[in-house]
């Protein structure tokens, strides 16, 4: 922005101009070159779509019937990852807390990583691309461990391997419920008197009279706060002591990747993978829709 | 007139062109000639109101296909695409659960184009959140959202919410048992906030379940509150590029 001082010493505007016309060698006019690509694209796409709409029937149910409830009973496809959420963890968190966080920290993403690095062209810092596949092979991966930990598929595969039974002493690791279920927990545990703790009353709502239940605490929302916010600064920890995220940018690659991998990964089992009960088998809307 | 200056006279092609763009009518609706000229073309983009989103020159990378994929200009394009759709939609449906079901079905069986129009309306409505969605991680990859581009990355995540608000709003209109259900898991999600979440789903679905009531909320929504917004932060979102000096580029 200030002028250097070998600027000042010639007359400004020759160097005004010689930067200009540097700058404007490498422009084109708008008409032509740009409106054409887009009047090009607009109609590519308009064809595309109506060839799409006559192959293609929207899809229409029976008259909507508040007595029957369809099995299962999904949400439009892109909230299906937060519905896949919801099987894991404390519907307050998966429903409201996740997608509000996880909102304000895509907006702050420029607030966090303001380095100039890499601007205004595809991935062209030196790691861009390693974080990038790194980000998201462990997204998606470990979005589908996990979503396997807790529907006991580690149990099916053991014992399809081994031929034994799982052993009893681990049932607490069946699932994430089973921290809350297979543990003899001692009486009180389930039930500590929190009293007004909220204190809802100040807002002018009614108050609320906790009773903390700390295995459903642990299992609902103290293990998946814990994964979610764990696991992600794990990834940059690891990636940064190998060298494979070094700047700023490089960790913003690596994260957004594993955001997005994350993201795709529980759509696409939201959407194909959750049938009957919401349980992990395959499934499409199109083959029974009337159920 | 001398020889020399006009040796052959003007052209066939010279008296047609002044025939067509230096008329009266012509002049009064664009101001400029026919854009020939660099000179006509640079008018033609700052004196149109609907061309003057763009600049008169964009430096070269930007035009590349594979600079911008063309996806916030498809984003832009489905949403224009979903508003002619949806006013020919609107024709025909009444918001009432007495209605509406029976409104699909009609319009799928007795419109001319009806089943077209309502499907070229779905695709888009599809097409768009993939878009928008493919959008954003093109800007995030070029690393375009880095300063002086800061907030118009936040109007742009304001964007995103709002694309996928329109959606699920008007998931719900057809009044099928899709709808129905699709909307009630979506506003129960709402519902499980602590504290303010019930109190939240009551307003948004007005009532204890989808009804009437959020049929008309959410038309009304869908049809008009919506899409104003979308249109105000899609306008702040274009006088923002142009502003932040035009797309990205390396410093
Ligand atoms: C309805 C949704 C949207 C529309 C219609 C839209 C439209 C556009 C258009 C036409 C451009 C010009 C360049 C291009 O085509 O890529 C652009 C650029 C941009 N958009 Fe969007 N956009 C939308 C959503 C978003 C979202 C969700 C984000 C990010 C979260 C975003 C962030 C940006 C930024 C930062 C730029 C400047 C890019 C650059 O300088 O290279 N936009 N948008």
């Amino acid at each position: 922005m200030a002028a250097a001082p070998q600027a000042q010493a010639q007359p400004v505007s020759q160097a005004v101009k010689g930067r200009q016309r540097r700058a404007r060698e490498e422009e084109l006019l708008v008409w032509p070159d740009l409106v054409f690509i887009e009047f090009i694209a607009a109609v590519l796409f308009t064809i595309l779509i109506v060839v799409l709409s006559v192959m293609v029937d929207s899809i229409l149910l029976d008259r909507a019937n508040p007595a029957v409830t369809p099995n299962p009973s999904k949400a439009p496809w892109y909230f299906l990852n937060l519905q896949e959420l919801l099987l894991h963890m404390h519907p307050a968190l998966a429903g409201v807390v996740v997608p509000t966080i996880a909102l304000i920290a895509l907006g702050a993403i420029p607030y966090f990583d303001n380095t100039p690095e890499g601007q205004g062209e595809w991935l062209s810092t030196p790691r861009a691309w390693k974080n990038t596949y790194l980000g998201a092979a462990v997204g998606a991966v470990g979005t589908t461990l996990l979503v396997f930990y807790d529907e006991s598929k580690h149990i099916w595969a053991f014992e399809k391997l081994t031929g034994a039974q799982w052993p009893e002493a681990l049932n607490f690791m069946r699932g994430l419920r089973g921290i809350q279920n297979e543990i003899a927990w001692p009486a009180w545990t389930l039930d500590v008197p929190l009293g007004n703790l909220l204190r809802a009353d100040l807002l002018g709502l009614p108050a609320i009279e906790l009773d903390w239940n700390i295995p459903a605490f642990l299992v609902e929302q103290f293990i998946p706060v814990n994964a979610m916010v764990g696991l992600p600064l794990l990834l940059s920890l690891v990636a940064h002591k190998l060298k494979i995220a070094q700047t700023k940018r490089d960790h913003m690659i690596l994260q957004f990747s594993g955001f997005i991998a994350v993201f795709v990964t529980l759509t696409i089992i939201g959407t194909y993978f959750r049938g009957e009960g919401l349980n992990l088998v395959p499934y499409t809307i199109f083959a029974d829709p009337l159920h | 007139m001398a020889a020399t200056e006009r040796p052959q006279g003007r052209s066939m092609g010279d008296r047609l062109y002044d025939a067509i763009f230096q008329n009266r009518l012509w002049r009064s609706i664009f101001r400029s000639g026919y854009p020939n000229t660099p000179r006509n073309q640079m008018l033609a983009v700052a004196t149109n109101v609907f061309l003057h989103l763009h600049p008169t020159r964009i430096h070269r990378t930007h035009v590349k296909i594979t600079h911008t994929f063309c996806l916030g200009g498809l984003s832009f394009f489905m949403f224009l695409g979903l508003t002619i759709t949806g006013v020919l939609l609107m024709f025909y449906y009444v918001p009432s659960v007495d209605r509406a079901y029976a409104d699909i079905l009609a319009l799928e069986t007795d419109v001319r184009f009806g089943q077209l129009m309502r499907n070229m309306h779905r695709w888009m409505a599809h097409g768009m959140v993939l878009t928008v969605l493919m959008h954003m991680m093109r800007v995030f990859y070029t690393g375009a959202y880095k300063p002086p581009r800061e907030f118009n990355w936040v109007v742009g995540v304001v964007l995103l919410v709002l694309t996928l608000l329109l959606s699920f709003t008007g998931y719900l209109l057809p009044w099928d048992q899709l709808a129905l259900w699709a909307i009630t898991v979506g506003t129960n999600m709402v519902g499980s906030a602590p504290i303010l979440g019930e109190p939240n789903r009551f307003i948004l679905v007005g009532g204890f379940q989808v009804g009437q009531a959020a049929l008309t909320r959410f038309y009304a929504l869908h049809v008009i509150g919506l899409p104003l917004m979308a249109a105000v932060f899609m306008m702040v979102h274009f006088w923002r590029i142009r502003r932040d000096g035009g797309l990205a580029r390396p410093l």
